[in-house]
Order: structure tokens, then sequence, then C-alpha cells
């Protein structure tokens, strides 16, 4: 196990110099903390709330295709140290491994998990009008999972009952 | 009773003859165990999120110190390096990084049952430790790692061979992953029946404008 | 998958596993390489009916990525069951050809290639040709229609097919988890419906965490005997008696828990409900069909092959959650208000008798068991099939009320219906008669009489719910049926009036579907309204419910099915 003792010297370091770095800055920054240091920049607005901060869902299918890139390396190197007793075998192995894991970046491609597209492409899909109506006074926003792209929402089965309007029905067709 | 189930000499120290090997196996066990108790009792999802990569990391010690140096590294990789950063993903989407609360209990009693049921759990790894000569089979199928050819040479042709099927097969699990991943990350469009009273009144006004515009 | 195409690369000729040469880092030789190159025979024929699914999964997916979204709608499921219908044609060609040479393991010794296994990629292949039947009419309903679904029926049909064919434990819980993790996924299918997320991620936990258990027990197991495969355990437990067998006897236990839960027996049976529940109706008849086979098929093969000699150990074991498996599956059916759950809980109770058929440890119980399976594909795909047609757009109504008076608005499908009722409770001239008595008769001669007398009693207390629904079927809704529902009773009893958020019954008792339910004598059902009289059977699934009836009749009063399953017995 002598090979790992460089390793465990540089976990040694690295902690330590963390640690030297914290308690540097502790030491030596001067730390005079008022309310409106440490409250977040809102343009001026006090915050009323904390917002939790939203991620697209593509971002789930680029760690997916990380993920299974990475599984594959993991095989691929096994494979590679014993490649010249495996021959054709181990290529054809390989190749197949290889076309699996294609197929399936193609899929996530095809669902756009590469497709960040430009904003007014976002804009375009907007379901409730964005501009003010003559009759109301506040501008509605229309909900942010609906403005995603690329898994743009299902146009919602009409229902026939008349007394409702399916989301989605409130932008004008113009 | 337990002290003196504790007292008894273990038998792994028969198999880790050597100091360095027994100290990396402690290291280990302290790390895993400390990771895995950090993972249940605190509170912040992104503080066990970041237990886990030392009880992950621990799990890696004891690959080196039973000579599987390939899969330590892949352990590292993979769990603390992937699977491990999908989940802090994940807790910061769903926007929970902050102190959970659990003071609400959905079955009554499921605490001090965990509790007892986790004792005798524990008990009864004591009891069977207390049996020191387990019978056990022939020798291990994949070959003796003390041969010739390193470490990573082995598990490729035992990958590459024997278990060529499983390995084809994994390929399917990853494409259910993919697939996985687009059924379940896909927008919610739901029913107008299943909107929440806010989105519904939204919806109403929003048809009322339109009515309003078209007169 | 299809890497395994490499042997036609290497050419026909056939070497031995690899001895290796021998290797030192950094230095190979150049006769080495040549002579001795690693590899093992790779016999397609085995693995046919798996590799047609795996690859048609995988041409869906390619297909789906070239094709712009929804150009057509009835494509993939047109695709899938052709493949399963390609991959039901390849198991009846390994049933002749295991017929023709001996049994063997394959591929690395990795699989069993035996009639056994080959009767479990027929029984999965079917079970996948149904289930995609369903799910297109289903799927379309409900606007869920694409290319997912399919891909994960097929590949989930693939892990199950593996775990059937395993001949070690690593195939066993690669398999298990292939089959799960894509189960899983299909549970949680139905975007709109919260029940269905909340199922599904339900099933994930406890499933996950019984795949925990399972291989814990795999890791035992090997421990006690030092090797995953299940020829390779038997002989050594044949050859060897352990003085101190704590390790085999704990990793035995902890894989009947985990290959109990995916068959949901009894104490690990809670996730079943709600899972059934939760999931689209067309993947819950395909899970119970499928996820119960390979479980079981898991269970024969690590009991029956590995642990064979171990039987007074597992015996004993089997019976107790045969016998808790029957009685709470049929008591707690009755009690159910919910179709889907009652079916879960009907299920769980049929799992019991091939419980029986596995703890009578003999080949009258295998082949007993193996038809029980078989017959339950065919009964629950169309049982299912009936419950998406009646349940209404959006699973409206699963309760029983649904069902009420198809009788009148469907005869035919009523009397389908009622032959499905009638074959899980075992009533004679049905395939669930003959099923259930085999397994009993296999249990009485291993002189196991307590538990044959049990099952025969689980079946006298099942028989009373599944009459109930046939009887409900052919009541009256006590409605003056030659008026038009008005339009308050048809919203009320059918969907959700959008737009409010108002609980049913308010606008129940404007129609005259609240005098149905408040009129209702026996009380013993809380009736809503019953739904307006049209339900569109469509083809695909028409010709579904044809042939699981004519199966289920057939089978009853013939005995090539049983003598099929009575071939499958001799294990590898």
């Amino acid at each position: 196990m002598d090979q790992y003792l460089p390793i465990v010297l540089l976990l040694v370091v690295a902690l330590a110099f963390a640690a030297g770095s914290f308690a540097a800055s502790k030491l030596l920054g001067p730390s005079r903390p008022t309310g409106a240091k440490t409250g977040p920049y809102e343009s001026g607005i006090v915050p009323q709330a904390p917002v939790a901060a939203r991620f697209p869902v593509r971002f789930f299918l680029v760690a997916m295709i990380f993920i299974i890139f990475d599984i594959e390396v993991i095989f691929l190197y096994p494979w590679a140290v014993i490649y010249h007793q495996l021959n054709t075998f181990g290529l054809a192995e390989m190749a197949a491994f290889a076309l699996v894991v294609f197929v399936s970046f193609a899929y996530l491609v095809s669902n756009g998990a590469l497709d960040w597209g430009p904003v007014k492409k976002l804009a375009r899909k907007a379901p409730v009008n964005l501009t003010r109506t003559t009759t109301s006074t506040v501008r509605r926003v229309p909900r942010p999972d609906q403005l995603i792209d690329g898994m743009s929402p299902r146009p919602v089965d009409s229902e026939p009952e008349p007394t409702a309007e399916p989301v989605g029905a409130g932008a004008p067709e113009a | 009773m337990i002290a003196a189930l504790l007292a008894t000499p273990q038998p792994m120290s028969v198999h880790l003859a050597h100091a360095s090997a027994w100290a990396v196996f402690a290291v280990g066990a302290v790390l895993i165990l400390s990771g895995a108790l950090g993972v249940v009792l605190l509170r912040n999802p992104v503080h066990c999120a970041l237990m886990l990569v030392i009880t992950l990391f621990g799990i890696a010690l004891e690959f080196i110190d039973q000579s599987a140096d390939f899969l330590a590294a892949v352990q590292i990789i993979v769990y603390a390096g992937a699977v491990v950063i999908l989940f802090l993903f994940v807790i910061m989407f769903l926007g929970v990084d902050r102190r959970e609360r659990f003071m609400r209990e959905p079955f009554r009693g499921q605490k001090p049952l965990a509790v007892i049921l986790g004792l005798i759990t524990l008990a009864e790894i004591l009891v069977l430790s207390r049996v020191g000569n387990w019978s056990t089979g022939q020798h291990g199928v994949a070959g003796d790692l003390n041969g010739p050819g390193e470490n990573i040479q082995k598990l490729g042709q035992s990958i590459y061979t024997r278990y060529l099927l499983p390995f084809e097969m994994t390929s399917a699990l990853l494409v259910i992953a993919v697939v996985a991943t687009v059924v379940l990350a896909r927008q919610q469009s739901r029913a107008p029946s299943e909107l929440t009273k806010d989105e519904q009144a939204g919806v109403a006004a929003a048809a009322a404008d339109k009515a309003e515009a078209k007169r | 998958m299809i890497g395994l195409l490499s042997h036609t690369l290497v050419g026909q000729t056939v070497q031995a596993p690899a001895t290796g040469c021998q290797v030192t880092p950094g230095k190979v030789t150049g006769l080495c390489q040549a002579f001795n190159s690693l590899h093992i025979p790779v016999e397609y024929r085995t693995i046919l009916p798996l590799l047609v699914l795996s690859i048609g999964a995988l041409v869906l997916l390619v297909i789906s990525a070239v094709l712009p979204k929804r150009s057509r709608p009835g494509l993939y499921p047109l695709l899938t069951v052709i493949i399963s219908g390609l991959a039901a044609g390849a198991s009846v060609f390994q049933w002749i050809d295991v017929g023709n040479h001996a049994a063997t393991k394959a591929i690395g010794n990795q699989i069993f290639y035996d009639r056994f296994s080959v009767l479990f990629m027929l029984l999965i292949s079917v079970a996948t040709l149904f289930g995609a039947l369903l799910s297109d009419s289903y799927l379309q309903r409900e606007g869920l229609d694409g290319v997912e679904a399919y891909v994960l029926m097929l590949l989930a049909s693939t892990g199950a097919m593996l775990m059937a064919a395993s001949a070690g434990t690593i195939m066993l819980f690669l398999g298990l988890e292939i089959m799960s993790i894509a189960l899983y996924v299909m549970t949680a299918y139905h975007r709109r419906r919260a029940a269905s997320g909340e199922g599904g991620l339900k099933y994930f936990i406890l499933g996950s965490f019984s795949s925990a258990i399972f291989l814990y027990g795999a890791a035992l197991a090997y421990g006690a005997t030092g090797t995953t495969q299940f020829d390779e355990m038997s002989v050594f437990l044949a050859r060897t008696t352990l003085p101190n067998d704590g390790i085999l006897l704990g990793g035995m236990a902890l894989l009947i828990v985990g290959l109990g839960f995916k068959v949901a027996a009894v104490p690990f049976h809670f996730w079943s409900p709600d899972v059934y529940e939760a999931a689209p109706t067309p993947f819950t008849g395909y899970m119970a069909a499928v996820a119960k086979a390979a479980g079981f098929a898991g269970l024969f093969r690590v009991l029956l092959e590995g642990f064979h000699s171990q039987e007074a150990n597992w015996r004993p074991a089997i019976w107790l959650i045969a016998v808790l498996t029957l009685l709470v599956g049929s008591v707690l059916a009755i009690a159910q208000r919910d179709l889907k759950r009652m079916m879960a809980y009907s299920s769980i109770s049929q799992a019991g008798y091939v419980l029986i058929g596995l703890q009578s440890a003999s080949s009258q119980g295998t082949a007993g068991a193996l038809f029980y399976l078989l017959t339950y594909t065919f009964i629950i795909a169309g049982t299912f099939a009936v419950i998406g047609l009646v349940q209404g757009e959006g699973e409206a109504r699963n309760d029983l009320g649904a069902i009420r008076g198809l009788g009148r608005r469907r005869p035919g499908l009523a009397l389908v219906m009622l032959l499905f009722l009638l074959a899980q409770a075992g009533v004679p001239f049905t395939s669930g008669f003959l099923a259930k008595f085999y397994v009993i008769a296999a249990a009485v001669n291993r002189g196991q009489y307590a538990l044959a007398i049990i099952g025969m009693l689980a079946a006298a207390i099942a028989a009373f719910f599944y009459l109930r629904v046939g009887l409900l079927m052919y009541s009256s809704p006590e409605v003056d049926e030659t008026k038009e529902p008005t339009d308050g009773a048809a919203l009320a009893g059918l969907r959700p009036i959008p737009g409010f958020d108002t609980p049913r019954e308010p606008a129940l008792s404007q129609g005259p579907g609240a005098v149905a339910a408040s009129s209702d004598g026996d009380g013993a059902v809380a009736l809503l309204a019953p739904p307006e009289g049209r339900v569109e059977i469509p083809f695909t699934v028409g010709i579904t419910l044809a042939v699981c009836a004519a199966f289920t009749i057939f089978a009853g009063v013939s005995s090539p099915v049983l003598d099929f399953a009575k071939h499958a017995t001799t294990y590898f």
C-alpha cells in the first residue's frame, strides 16, 4: 500500500490548507457585519422571503448523459488493459455496449437534452398573454414551469364542459 | 454480556496480518460508520449528502485494504464524484436545502419501534460475530488476487469473458435510467380539475379577460 | 446485449473458456496474443427471446429519436406487439431446441438453458404482448402515449427473462434490478395522477430496500458456499455438511425475503395494494403477471436448485409464508372498496397457491406452480383489461360501483369478466380450478394436509369477494334506465367538475344516481352513481379479452397446457 502514501500526504496537505485558510481569514479579516451587508441584494427592495432557486429540468438530462458516459468509461478502462487478449471478440463486446449507450444518448438529445435554445423561443410558448389587457391592472406572469422549452406542456385535453377553460386558453389566438 | 461479546478476539485480526492493513481497515470503518450516522442524524439535507461522501470514501479505503485498487478508484469517481453530486443537485432542485422538520410523525410509535428493531439487529450481529468458526465454502470462483497479473487485468478477464452477459445487460440498466429520467423529469401538465384554487382563479380570470376582449 | 454478436465475428470455432496465457504486466508475447485470445462461446439461441426484446427496445428508441414527435400514435404499440410476438415465437423455437438437445448452461455459465427458463420466456413474451395491446388504448385515452412506456415494458420483460434463466445470484440480481427499476418508473408513469407518482415512490423505496436485502443474502450465501452459481452451490452443499451453518441459513432467509417481496408474499406485501392502485391499469396487469412470474422463477431457482439439499430448512419457512399469504390476501380482499386494490389482495392470495407448489419441493408441485403462473397470466391480463375499460377516463372510478350493472350495459364484457372472476375463484371448467387442484394435490402427496386444507379454506373465503363482484355486475343499478341520465348525474359520476374544488357528494345529490346510492339496500358497498352506459371496447382490448377468455376455458377443460408445464419441471 506504499503507493498510496503520496495520496495520503496530499490529503493531509489539502486538509491543512483548508483549515489554515479558514483560521487565517477568521483571525486576520475584519468582521463587522450589519443587517444591510448580510442581506441579499434585491435591487434595493427589502426581501420578504427566501426564494428557492429553480433549475431547468434539462439539467437532469445533462446529468444523465454525464452518468452514462461516466459508467461507460469505467468499463472501458479494464477492457483497454486486456484488449490485446480479447482481440475482435472484445472489440465486438465493447462496440455493442457503446452502441447501446449511444442509442440512449441519441434519445436524450432528441428529447432536447442539449437544446438550450434562445430566450425568444421560450417567450413564444408563453401560455398566458404577457401584455396587460383592457380590464386587468395586474400583468399575469405565466407559471415558470410552463415556460420551459423542449419539455413543453402537452396541450391540455379540452374538456367538453364549458365551466372551465383549460390552462393556456387564456392566450389570444393572435 | 455485550461487553463479553466484544471482548472476544475478532476473527478479522487473523486475516489482516499487517498492522498497516489493520490501520486502513480501522480508519475506513470509522469513516463509514461516522458518515452513515451523519447521514441519518444531521438535519440539513446538503450536510447529509456530504456525509455520504465520507461513507463512500471509507468504503473506497476498505477496497484498497482488499487490494481492489481499481474498485476503490471507481468508488471515488462514480459514487463520490457523480452520484452524490446528483443527490446534491436534486436537493437543490427541490429547494429542500434547509433544515427539515420531522416533528410530525405519520405513524405513532415509529421511532421507539425503530430503535428496538435496530438494537435487536445489533444484538444479532454481535451474537453472530461471537460464533467465530463460520463454515464457509471453497475459494471464490473469480480466482486468487495474489496470482500473476495486475488487479485490473484480472477484473477485465473476469468481466469480459465469464461475466460477459451481465456486463452487456448492464447497458439495459443504463437505457432504463435514461428513459426514466425523461419520463419522470418531464413537465407535468395537469388537468383543470387538478389545479390549485389560485391557479383555477387565474384561469377563470384569463377566460373572463378573453371574453371581455371579444366584446 | 447485442454485444454477443462478437461470436459471429470470431467465427464458429468454439474455444474452451480462457485458460488465460500467463500474462505478466507489460509483457504480452505475440504468440500469446495470437493463440490464447480470451473469449467464451456465446450461444445466441439460448437467449433468443431476450435478445429480441432488448434489441426491439433499442429499435423503438432509435425510431423515436429519428421520427418527429407524435408522428404516428399507433406505431410504437404495433412494433411492441410484433417484437413480443417474435419473442414468443423464439421461445417456441427454444422449446423444441431444448427438447432436441440436452439442457445446458450457456454464455460463461451465467444462464441455464432448460425448459423451465424457456417456459418463463414464453410466459413473459405473452404477458408483454398483452401489456402492449392493453396499453395502447389506455395511454391514448389518458394522453400519455409515447415510446417510453413500451421501451420500459420491453426492458422490464428482458430483466424478468434474465431472472428466470439465471444460473447464479449475480445474473438473478441483475435481472431483478432491470425489471424492478423499469417497473418503478412504469408505476409513476401517469403524470397527472398524484397517486401514480406517490405509488411509484413507495415502490421504489421499498423495492430498493428489498433489493439490498436480496444482495445481502446473496453475499452471505456466497460466503457460505464459495460460489454464486446455483448448481455449484447445490453440489457443494450435497458434498459438505456444514457444522455451523449460520451464514448459510442467514443467506437463505435473506434471499427468500428479497424475492418474497417481489412476489408480494405476506409479511412483505405492504407495497402491493398501493402500487397496484397507483400504476396505470394495463401496467398493473402486466406487473401482476410478469413481476410475480419472474420472482417465483427466482425463488424456484434459488430454493430448488441452489438449496435443494437444505429442503428441511426452508420448507417450514415457505410453509408459514404460504399460509399467511393465503389467509391475509383472501381476508383483506373482502374489505376492499377499490377494484384495483381488491385485485392486489386477490393476487397476493393467488401467490399463496404458487407457494404451496414451491413448498411441496417436488416435480408435481413445480408443475402445478408453473401451470398456475401460466394460467394466471391470462386471467389477470383479462381482468385488468376489463377494469381499464370500466374505470373511465383519468381512472375516475376504480371503486366497485364502476362495475355495477355492467351485465346490462355490456353483457359480453360482463360475461368475460365473470369468467375471469370464476377462474380466480377456482370454479371447475376454468383454468383456475385445475391450477388450484394441482398445487393442492402436490401438497397432499407430500403429506402437507394442513397446508392443503388451508389452501381450500382460503379459496372458499376468496370465492366470496369474487362472486360479490360477479353479482354486482348483474345487479340492477336501481335507476330508471329508460330515462337518459341528466347532465348532472353524468358529470358527477364520470369526472370531477373542472374548475371547482367540489367534492363529489354534494354534486351527486342532484342527480338520479344519488337515489341509487342512498336506496342501495344491502349497504355493503358504498356506491356512487353508476357511470353512463357506454363502455367502448377498443379492438386491441377486445382481442386480448377474447384470447384470454379462450385460454382460460381451454386450459380448464383439456390437458395440453398442463402437460406443457409438466415438461418444464426438468431443471438443468
